[in-house]
């Protein structure tokens, strides 16, 4: 009996040492969870306190008296006129309408300096487009001047430097008050290619390039990782030179993604010639990057098949050819595409191999082809945030949102593929 | 009585189930020993007038029938426990069987102890006891090896009861012809002749029976039933 | 007396002689009892065999899992083959429709002829084959498709209906052969998953049947299965054994007594014993079959 109470002690006692265990690996696991959640709060935190500005432009709606006295223009068809015309001028004045006070050449070139660069353009545009409007006052918005528009977003935030005159800034403050300058969702990120200047500078040729390059990688890798999973997992011979192959599948998975860059810079530009900064050679670069990955998904998921299916087929009569293609290939196939969206949405985020093919150019023009020059996403984010303007530092966050929403559209898809290919057995 | 050749059903991985088996055949064998002491008995009170021993012996069958229905339940229970099968089912179909018997045996000795207070009532002097000895003696010792082979899984045993079998029966024709002869010296001898023909006929049954428990003991063995099949055929399948 | 002695009686199967050379403190162990190879006792050969099987030797790799196994499988039998874990009859029912071809390491040796001819022969299509020898799996295995496509998936492979009334006919008969039909005859489009085990089993027999085979091997078909469940498939087994000659491979003894014609009973890659159902369940010839089915070992 006291033998028997001393061991309902022990055990009670190793008990409680059990329990503490437990409670404690399990404090470290939430520890764990907590530390991850609240780094990619920050991050996103972070992202989004930055970027949000992104997605705002200021403009300036002014009311342009389109003298020809002013623009020495007379006849706006003309066009070595046009070509000489000032067209800022217009502009100008019609900043003077509100600020009859500022007279002057140094008042001239701040209330200048208030519109974006591209606004004089834009002047010339319409005139070229509507030669009757000359000697009308036309109401015009422009984008405001970066300044401006730093100062107008950023006027509280320390890290900004307003580099506005205290003139321009009353100024500034007065138009705001009048609701000539305001702010709006900035349509120009998502319908105009990269520019000098922060406020004209878009991300749509960075999609559009995006875009081009993974159709390119798609159209390369999943065709050929399915076929090469499925050979080397149901058809293969187990010997040497297969197991060889798969021993530099996996290591080819683990190659840093630069020497893919480097390779396709000797072997697709160097030896096919093929032209630099283009998708087809992104594309390819990438699909090569992303082959290994999967293979590897791809195999794991026709492995998973339980072979009872199989055997069920086989046991029917039906020759291994119908057995891939009738049971093992549809039952893998939720597990292959989210191996494949997975190795995608990696190399929608890859930046090192395209830089050494050239895709770092500075683009202004959206890609129309799979042969024009272009930039990706990720590189065109890599240019702005290491670009000194100021108003790049809220695209490049912006460009980060917009690649972060491809990212996770893209998992969601392969999840909702996964759920909706997925059968049970 | 456990010989060494019980391990025969000993050897399951269910040591529960070798138990069962094992306490079948003892339960059956104690119940042999007592059916034994029975007729035994039986006869000893026929042949010494002794109405208070056959009392005892009528009254020794209640017992004997408790036991036939404990172990017929205890088979019932085995079978559909343990799903015997081979050596395993043949062991309790024959004990369901040669219980049975033994019942049968069991009543037809107090059919004799019955005889054997009426004989002791009617008091008169004693004809064909001789018979009745000789022939009782006779079965008994059948009786008791056929347990015995059962008891051992002796077949070839077995087989000699079978072959005792004719000669009990002869030696009944022989005792009934002679108890005839009685009848017609003196037909006041006819109702006690009577009495003593049905305890001859009893013993004769036992006979039987003991024969029956031999065949039961060949199939147990052998696996081949060699009920309804002469003798020779018999002796083929313990032969082999 | 010595153990070689007593184990030669053994193979004599005379009761009498093992017991008396038995000594109460030797017996004979199990383990010890060899079985002489190629030696099959009781009846392994039949007059007008659908499977006749010549000295089979099954490897893996170096492992000699089947050892000089002849055996005769007769027209419309039902053969169960029974014996413990690793005896090898789960691997030799599976030479019967090569089912065994697509492990690598496994080579077959001996002559296993169906109908007269050599199914193991370089020449012969494994896939017709399959279609005459189908085969039932131990866990119910439907394709995660509907009722109707498990069924047809076989004459579709096989190209056996050219119209969809003939494929809707074949699918109902297997059904109903499988006694299947009314439990499922108004949601045939239901996935097959979603039915009970004991209807996943039969779907998988409707399945085999649909390519009206001529044997069909099952390899423990109810031991994924309640008793129920069970029941039906023998039930189903007993009725089939009119068109279709069945090799079962069973775990459960009594199943083997209830559903076969004869038994052959399988230890350590060798076959011991094939005889009538009723023999071998009341009295077996062989030493080791007895003690498997009365629960000594196994």
């Amino acid at each position: 009996m006291t033998d028997q109470r001393s061991q309902a002690e022990i055990v009670r006692q190793s008990l409680k040492r059990r329990y503490r265990k437990e409670r404690r690996f399990r404090l470290y696991g939430i520890l764990a969870i907590f530390i991850a959640l609240a780094s990619l709060f920050i991050l996103f935190a972070d992202i989004i306190g930055k970027g949000h500005t992104g997605f705002v432009k200021t403009t300036i709606t002014l009311d342009v008296p389109l003298n020809s006295d002013a623009m020495y223009l007379d006849d706006p068809t003309d066009k070595d006129q046009i070509s000489m015309a000032d067209f800022s001028a217009p502009i100008i004045a019609a900043l003077q309408t509100h600020f009859p006070e500022a007279e002057g050449g140094s008042a001239r070139r701040e209330l200048a300096r208030m519109v974006g660069s591209y606004a004089p353009s834009e002047v010339r545009r319409l005139l070229e487009k509507n030669p009757e409007l000359l000697n009308t006052t036309q109401t015009m918005e422009f984008l405001a001047h970066d300044t401006v528009s730093v100062y107008v977003k950023h006027a509280d935030n320390p890290s900004y430097s307003i580099r506005l005159s205290e003139r321009q800034q009353g100024w500034v403050d007065e138009l705001v008050e009048k609701g000539v300058i305001d702010t709006s969702f900035n349509d120009v990120l998502f319908s105009r290619g990269d520019s000098r200047e922060p406020g004209n500078a878009g991300i749509l040729g960075a999609i559009v390039g995006s875009l081009l390059t993974m159709l390119v990688t798609l159209a390369i890798s999943f065709p050929m990782g399915i076929a090469a999973a499925i050979y080397l997992e149901e058809f293969a011979p187990q010997n040497r030179i297969t197991d060889f192959i798969e021993v530099n599948i996996n290591n080819l998975a683990a190659v840093p993604s630069i020497i893919f860059g480097l390779l396709g810079l000797a072997v697709f530009i160097g030896l096919f010639g093929m032209p630099r900064s283009v998708p087809v050679v992104g594309g390819l670069v990438l699909a090569l990057m992303t082959l290994p990955t999967i293979i590897i998904s791809s195999r794991a998921a026709i492995k998973s098949v339980p072979p009872s299916i199989r055997e069920a087929a086989e046991g029917i009569g039906a020759s291994k050819m119908q057995v891939v293609l009738h049971h093992v290939v549809p039952l893998a196939m939720p597990g292959m595409l989210t191996g494949s969206i997975i190795g995608m949405a990696q190399a929608l985020g890859e930046t090192a191999p395209l830089l050494l093919i050239g895709m770092v150019a500075f683009i202004v023009d959206v890609p129309d082809g799979f042969f024009s020059s272009a930039t990706v996403l990720p590189v065109q984010i890599y240019l702005w945030a290491s670009s000194s303007e100021q108003g790049f530092v809220e695209l490049a966050s912006a460009g980060i949102m917009v690649l972060l929403a491809f990212m996770i559209s893209m998992n969601a898809l392969a999840i909702w593929l996964r759920k909706r290919l997925e059968r049970r057995w | 009585m456990p010989t060494k050749k019980d391990d025969v059903y000993g050897d399951h991985i269910s040591h529960k189930f070798n138990d069962e088996l094992m306490e079948l055949k003892t339960e059956f064998l104690k119940m042999g020993g007592m059916v034994e002491a029975q007729v035994d008995r039986a006869i000893q009170a026929l042949v010494d007038n002794d109405g208070h021993l056959a009392d005892e012996v009528r009254a020794g069958d209640k017992k004997v029938d408790q036991m036939e229905m404990d172990i017929d339940e205890e088979a019932t229970l085995i079978i559909a426990r343990r799903q015997p099968t081979a050596r395993d089912l043949r062991l309790v179909i024959s004990v369901i069987k040669m219980v049975a018997d033994l019942e049968r045996v069991g009543d037809e000795a107090k059919k004799i102890a019955k005889f054997a207070i009426k004989l002791n009532e009617e008091g008169q002097a004693p004809r064909g006891y001789v018979e009745v000895r000789h022939i009782g003696n006779h079965v008994l010792s059948m009786l008791h090896d056929a347990l015995d082979a059962f008891a051992r899984l002796d077949s070839q045993q077995a087989l000699r009861i079978m072959k005792e079998d004719k000669r009990v029966d002869e030696e009944y024709q022989a005792a009934t012809r002679t108890l005839l002869t009685f009848m017609m010296e003196d037909t006041r001898n006819i109702s006690r002749c009577m009495s003593v023909m049905w305890v001859l006929r009893a013993l004769e049954r036992v006979g039987d029976h003991a024969c029956n428990i031999a065949e039961n003991v060949i199939f147990m063995v052998k696996g081949e039933d060699v009920r309804h099949t002469p003798v020779e055929e018999a002796e083929k399948v313990v032969g082999r | 007396m010595n153990m070689n002695e007593s184990i030669s009686r053994a193979a004599d199967n005379s009761d009498e002689t093992v017991m008396s050379a038995q000594e109460p403190e030797a017996e004979t162990r199990r383990e010890d009892i060899k079985v002489e190879e190629g030696k099959t006792v009781g009846v392994p050969y039949a007059d007008d065999p659908k499977f006749k099987l010549r000295n089979v030797e099954v490897f893996y790799g170096e492992d000699r899992a089947i050892k000089d196994i002849s055996l005769d499988i007769a027209r419309n039998e039902v053969i169960s083959f029974i014996g413990p874990s690793g005896c090898g009859k789960s691997t030799f029912l599976r030479c019967l429709n090569r089912m065994n071809d697509s492990i690598d390491i496994c080579r077959v040796k001996g002559q296993l002829m169906l109908d007269d001819e050599d199914i193991y022969h370089s020449k012969k299509d494994v896939v017709e084959l399959r279609a005459r020898v189908g085969m039932v799996f131990q866990k119910p295995n439907p394709f995660p498709k509907s009722i109707y496509d498990n069924v047809a998936y076989g004459p579709r492979i096989h190209g056996l209906a050219n119209r969809k009334s003939d494929l809707d006919e074949i699918v109902e008969n297997s059904l109903r052969k499988a006694g299947l039909w009314d439990e499922v005859k108004d949601r045939l489009d239901a996935t097959a998953t979603g039915m009970s085990g004991g209807q996943q089993q039969r779907l998988c027999i409707a399945r085999a049947i649909a390519v009206s085979p001529e044997v069909i091997l099952m390899d423990e078909p109810c031991s994924a299965l309640d008793p129920i469940a069970t029941a039906k498939v023998e039930e189903l087994i007993s009725e089939m054994s009119e068109t279709y000659t069945i090799v079962i491979v069973t775990h459960s003894m009594q199943q083997a007594a209830r559903v076969s014609h004869r038994t052959a009973y399988f230890h350590l890659g060798h076959l011991v014993e094939v005889n009538e159902t009723t023999k071998v369940f009341t009295s077996p010839e062989h030493e080791l079959t007895e003690s498997y089915i009365t629960g000594r070992f196994g």
